[in-house]
């Protein structure tokens, strides 16, 4: 054979291979819209859970205003990376991003603000804290999309039954009922550990509980409002004192119990208390031991009164896209059809509206103390700073990880403040 | 060499018909029956014994690994037929209580997971047939001319494997927006072949060191032009070794995440991204994420089964080499 057989030969398997792939590329299979190009059409960038929430609202928004909704589903640790790559390339595959309250500060400079959407009424209408959250720098850059707070679930079950009620009475003098002071909830923990049950978790895997124990005690949390770092006054110690005392009620090895660890032990009955998020309520498996068994109630308070730390999503508008105006039209439909989150899987809103209008239905007993919780007077987010997730990961976790397991809270604080002051610098 | 080494074993090789009196006895200059026969008999035994007891033991370290590697993917299989109770409990079993198909319902259904299927068969089609195509030309003139350059680059291709992918992602996520290929499975592809092309120019070129110059030089002789020779005898013969870099390259582009995470979005994501999308902040659905993993390692393990005779042949071409 010729070298110019061989050649051609290879040279039509080359265009063939070629032509496949490019045929191949037209476009990908999920769909053929090209990211923001289509005028009518608003790509929504999303955290995997959150989808559900949205779902509802871009049926309505495609009725109302003609705007068709693709959802970009990403898994959370994926996200931030997702975001920072994107907003940092200046071009953006999305016109919509749902963004975790901690990530706000973050990319501040690289979404646009909404402030024609926040209206007085719509003020009114959502929590303090997250309207507090959402305005930086003087211009609010995120409408909340759902919210939540770490509120208590107990075993009402074990509370009703006639015989913990009357060795509750009789080892403590009181009736055993929810808890609404931490002395009633240690008292409480103590009373149900036994026979290979116990009363609570303590979760040295995440930091959100330890910090509102901090709000309850009447401190900012890790920061005050000159960004000192306070991590090391009495409310963070007395907080954490208390965090820690709780062990002796929790199941082994709380330093590495985290939230999917904690709501395990709870549905599976291993736990007769536990502090969680609100949207864990409706989530109980159907064939969990302790399904149609649980109670909620608000999160108790410290001196400073009641106190959570919300968890809420905001829909931020990139300053990238090229499709500004229907961005912003989906993301006030989100905000007038907020309460159809409510109906989705994980059944949540932002509007204290939404809440209410559900709170007395069967299966919204959580929705009570979580409006209580979000309107407590010590309810606060998190410091907005851009090194928060940071000082999460480096020093915080690690710093209750290393508490739970019987370290020296006093000198783990005055060493948690050095790390921060260094990461803040 | 392996225990499926066919040059050790032979193609049909059981336990019943590998040779057990292969040790070679020297002329004996005593009588039959004598005390060195009966001492060359002990020591045959002796010989036999101890063969049998590494291949005992052989066998046992091979059962003891293939559970190790294996047990983290039944452990899958089964989580992905538990109910959503038993996936979550407390001390975890291994096997399900009760049997369900219900994950596997829930996982399939799931909008944009046939999609994402597609996809990602799409991309790694397109990545190992840009690896080969790259690979075997580069690999064949590295081997063959072996000129400073060649060296040179085929160390080079092997640094490039040292870099973290998360740092050329970002940019090369950046590139191919600027092209025009956000979002489609061929800047996938381009991302994936940075991962697989190194490894395969390396593979390659081990099976290529393994083929004699003198079949090419026989063939040169029989008429044929270099690319002849290349194309009608040496790739022939390291068709197992080009099998060997497909699944490679095949597999890479099949598993990858972190290029699907930061260049895909509605048209071209991948399943990898979508079983993780199983963890959210609001928990994990075990059931559902063990199911959709068990589908998607049907292909692969598929392939393999198919390509296993190829796989062999192209690993015990590229023992030989040197």
């Amino acid at each position: 054979m010729s070298t110019r057989k061989t050649i051609n030969r290879f040279a039509t398997i080359g265009g063939l291979c070629t032509a496949v792939a490019l045929a191949a590329t037209g476009c990908g299979a999920g769909g053929p819209t090209t990211s923001g190009s289509a005028a009518s059409t608003v790509n929504v960038l999303v955290e995997a859970g959150g989808h559900a929430e949205l779902t509802g609202v871009a049926e309505q928004c495609k009725k109302d205003a003609g705007i068709d909704v693709n959802f970009v589903e990403l898994p959370y640790d994926g996200m931030f990376n997702r975001l920072s790559s994107e907003f940092s390339s200046g071009n953006v595959s999305f016109d919509v991003a749902a963004l975790d309250s901690v990530w706000l500060p973050s990319f501040k400079d690289a979404v646009q603000p909404i402030d024609e959407l926040f209206t007085d009424e719509a003020k009114k209408d959502i929590f303090p804290a997250l309207v507090k959250e959402a305005n930086v720098d003087g211009h609010f850059i995120g409408m909340p999309a759902w919210t939540n707070a770490e509120i208590i679930l107990y075993r009402k079950d074990l509370f009703e039954d006639a015989a913990n009620k009357s060795g509750f009475k009789a080892k403590y003098g009181y009736d055993l009922a929810a808890p609404t002071t931490w002395k009633q909830y240690t008292d409480i923990s103590e009373f149900f550990t036994k026979d290979g049950m116990y009363g609570t978790d303590v979760k040295g895997g995440v930091e959100t509980e330890w910090l509102a124990h901090v709000l309850q005690a009447g401190s900012p949390m890790i920061l005050d409002e000159n960004n000192n770092v306070v991590i090391d006054n009495d409310a963070h110690r007395e907080a954490l004192d208390f965090y820690t005392s709780l062990t002796k009620y929790a199941p082994p090895g709380a330093a590495q119990v985290d939230w999917a660890a904690a709501q395990n032990l709870f549905n599976q009955g291993k736990t007769a208390m536990t502090r969680f998020w609100a949207h864990a309520y409706r989530q109980i498996p159907k064939d969990a031991p302790v399904a149609g068994k649980v109670g909620a109630a608000p999160m108790i308070g410290g001196s400073a009164g009641v106190a959570g730390v919300p968890g809420p999503w905001y829909l931020s508008v990139p300053k990238a896209t090229k499709n500004t105006d229907n961005a912003k039209k989906f993301v006030k439909c989100a905000y007038d059809y907020n309460s159809m989150g409510i109906e989705s899987s994980l059944g949540l809103a932002s509007r204290i509206s939404a809440f209410e209008k559900y709170q007395d239905k069967a299966g919204y007993e959580s929705f009570g103390p979580l409006i209580e919780t979000l309107n407590g007077k010590a309810t606060a987010t998190r410091p907005a700073t851009e090194k928060w997730q940071q000082i999460v990961d480096t020093v915080l976790v690690p710093l209750l990880q290393k508490a739970v397991a019987g370290g020296d809270s006093a000198a783990l604080l005055a060493d948690a403040k050095k790390q921060i002051q260094a990461l803040l610098k | 060499m392996s225990l499926a080494d066919p040059r050790l074993h032979g193609p049909a090789a059981t336990e019943t018909t590998m040779p057990t009196t292969t040790v070679p006895s020297p002329p004996s200059t005593k009588a039959p029956g004598g005390t060195g026969a009966r001492r060359r008999r002990h020591h045959a035994e002796g010989l036999e014994a101890g063969k049998r007891s590494t291949r005992t033991l052989l066998w046992i370290l091979l059962a003891a690994a293939m559970i190790f590697y294996g047990f983290p993917f039944l452990y899958l299989l089964f989580t992905s037929f538990k109910t959503p109770i038993d996936t979550i409990a407390v001390p975890p079993t291994i096997l399900p209580k009760e049997w369900t198909l219900e994950n596997y319902t829930n996982a399939l259904g799931r909008s944009g997971v046939l999609a994402s299927f597609i996809n990602s068969a799409q991309t790694a089609i397109i990545s190992t047939v840009l690896s080969l195509v790259l690979a075997v030309p580069a690999a064949y003139g590295i081997t063959r001319y072996k000129t400073p350059s060649g060296r040179v680059f085929i160390m080079a291709a092997l640094v490039t494997r040292m870099v973290p992918p998360v740092a050329i992602g970002i940019p090369l996520a950046s590139m191919m927006s600027a092209a025009g290929l956000a979002d489609t499975p061929i800047a996938l592809s381009i991302a994936h072949t940075t991962i697989s092309l190194p490894l395969s120019i390396w593979l390659m070129s081990s099976f290529f060191e393994a083929v004699p110059k003198d079949l090419e030089e026989a063939a040169t002789v029989d008429g044929c032009s270099r690319l002849g020779a290349l194309w009608r005898v040496v790739i022939p013969v390291v068709s197992g070794g080009i099998a060997v870099t497909a699944i490679f390259a095949f597999l890479a582009s099949w598993n990858e995440f972190l290029f699907a995470l930061l260049m895909t979005a509605v048209r071209s994501q991948t399943t990898p991204v979508v079983i993780a999308n199983f963890q959210t902040q609001f928990g994990l659905d075990w059931g559902s994420m063990t199911a959709l993993a068990a589908v998607y390692s049907i292909p692969v393990i598929l392939l393999t089964l198919l390509l296993q005779r190829k796989i062999v042949a192209g690993m015990t071409l590229g023992a030989v080499k040197g």
